[in-house]
């Protein structure tokens, strides 16, 4: 597989606060990978540098073969939808569109005008009068029919409701089947994306704690529910990341699961379960930040 | 078709040509026209149109032979003080989308400067048409002068379109500049550049009064003359357009 990001030792200090803290990660040609982390953890800060719109205090970072910052050559297969994205004032949705196809040599105008239907967006109201939801089917609509080769989605859902989202899913999936593109999706609802995702990448204070194919991540974590005592003989050794009680139950969650163990508490008549992306990153991510186990490829 | 070609091929690593960049830019900055064309011409319309009513009773109500002061009208002043308000607009509410879809800093002040320069041309090239039909209909038929200054400056078509190419410029580079402040940095950047140009302000005169050059400073501009001074002042455009690519050619959407 082809590397189309690269950042090694890639920092960003704003004065006191090192949002970025010396990340190092790849990620391959034409996969959706998940940008996951709570506020503030440095998401934001990081696709701004993927994309040059912040300059780095050190390290580097290499897209589509080259240093993004004012780099033409390279930030013309990028495309970057931020939820906070600013509009000129006077500006309409349609005039957005009208603009867009200077910028996206794959912009695909047909398709714009279909999504902007589906997603029901009045394309000549001002920007300023439009919902949130409404906002946020702008940008959505850009990153999707701009079909650029990398294409940054930060955010972008915030005031939709879950039928847009769904429609936002079910849209991202089918053009990128059709197109095949980079997408990097940055997302507090992570099991709203987990079927979406190829590839997770975790920050937290700036650090990269989690880089890993989904599957992957998946086929090693499971949750072991039964009787205490039972449970505790099963998981005995195991890096259990979370216990829940009730009653004389418990449910540990369990990383780093083995075949064998799956095997040995099932016929041991303890209920063996999967666990959800969104349990399991919050699990690793939920204590403080010297427990977190780095989960490698 | 494209789907084959964006996975077979590795992505382009040339650059698309600079012109269809800066073009890209420039776009955006047109994609609303209302904004620096219609809503200007419109204003300028109804303000001449009311200007031209006003005169037509004035004109009416004294004697066919009575005698009416002419004078130079400052209605046109407006358009420059506009083309300032589209010039901070247009740095800061488009540098963010246009740096967020993939333009470079650089291609974002040169389409900006083209966008600029367009503009300037195009409404210099209105005022001196208005004021040669005003000339040639004798005032719109009743002695009024909305787009010429003969009274204060007798000028040649071409100098009137000089002086308003100067001035455009000037107001243009002066927004683009303050805008690029504010981009960069903010509120704060605010009140330090305004205090800094209060004080700047206060000092130079201090200082011409204190040298006892005042005399001095007329003189300038009557040596200089309308048009003299007004090339003076491209000396000022290229400083504030200089400033505002140093400017934004380390600013960041964030914050």
């Amino acid at each position: 597989m082809t590397t189309i990001v690269e950042a090694r030792g890639l920092t960003k200090r704003y004065r006191g606060i090192t949002a970025v803290d010396s990340v190092d990660f790849s990620i391959a040609r034409n996969t959706i990978t998940g940008l996951l982390g709570r506020n503030g953890a440095g998401k934001t800060t990081l696709m701004h540098l993927l994309t040059g719109q912040e300059f780095a205090t050190s390290g580097t970072v290499s897209v589509a073969g080259g240093n993004p910052v004012e780099n033409p050559a390279v930030l013309q297969h990028t495309c970057f939808i931020k939820e906070s994205q600013r509009y000129p004032d006077d500006f309409k949705p349609k005039h957005v569109f009208a603009a867009a196809p200077g910028f996206f040599p794959h912009w695909d105008s047909e398709f714009a005008h279909e999504l902007a239907t589906e997603f029901r967006l009045p394309l000549d109201r001002k920007i300023k009068k439009l919902s949130r939801g409404q906002l946020s089917s702008v940008g959505i609509i850009v990153g999707l029919a701009s079909r650029a080769p990398i294409t940054i989605f930060d955010e972008p859902y915030l005031g939709l409701d879950a039928i847009a989202r769904q429609n936002f899913y079910d849209r991202l999936l089918a053009d990128y089947a059709a197109h095949p593109r980079t997408i990097i999706l940055s997302t507090h609802l992570i099991d709203e994306v987990a079927a979406l995702l190829e590839n997770v990448l975790v920050i937290d204070s700036g650090r990269i704690l989690i880089d890993s194919p989904v599957d992957a991540l998946r086929a090693h974590a499971a949750t072991i529910a039964g009787p205490a005592e039972a449970v505790e003989k099963a998981v005995a050794g195991l890096d259990v990341i979370h216990r829940e009680h009730l009653g004389g139950f418990v449910s540990a969650t369990v990383a780093g699961i083995t075949e064998q163990v799956s095997r040995a508490a099932a016929a041991a008549g303890l209920e063996v379960g999967p666990v959800s992306l969104q349990q399991l990153i919050i699990r690793q991510t939920g204590g403080a930040p010297t427990d977190h186990e780095e989960v490698s490829r | 078709m494209t789907a084959t070609t964006m996975t077979a091929e590795l992505l382009s690593t040339t650059p698309r040509p600079l012109l269809t960049r800066v073009g890209t830019v420039v776009r955006l900055l047109f994609a609303n026209p209302w904004t620096a064309i219609y809503t200007p011409l419109l204003i300028l319309g109804v303000v001449f149109l009311m200007n031209l009513a006003i005169w037509s009773i004035v004109r009416a109500s004294i004697p066919e032979d009575g005698e009416m002061a002419a004078s130079v009208n400052g209605g046109v002043l407006f358009l420059f003080i506009y083309m300032l308000v589209v010039a901070v607009q247009s740095v800061n509410q488009a540098f963010p989308l246009a740096l967020g879809y993939g333009s470079t800093r650089r291609d974002f002040v040169l389409g900006f400067g083209v966008f600029a320069v367009i503009l300037s041309i195009g409404y210099s090239a209105l005022l001196v048409i208005a004021s040669l039909i005003e000339r040639a209909t004798g005032g719109w038929g009743i002695g009024h002068s909305f787009f010429t200054t003969d009274e204060l400056w007798q000028a040649t078509w071409w100098e009137g379109f000089a002086l308003s190419l100067l001035a455009f410029l000037l107001f243009f580079s002066i927004g683009a500049a303050t805008a690029s402040v504010y981009v960069r940095w903010k509120a704060m950047g605010m009140y330090v550049f305004w205090g800094t140009l209060v004080f700047a302000g206060i000092g130079g005169a201090a200082l011409v009064t204190w040298l006892n050059a005042w005399p001095q400073v007329g003189e300038f501009f009557v040596w200089a003359g309308v048009l003299g001074a007004a090339a003076w002042s491209l000396i000022i455009t290229a400083l504030c357009a200089l400033a505002a690519w140093l400017i934004l050619r380390r600013a960041t959407t964030s914050g």
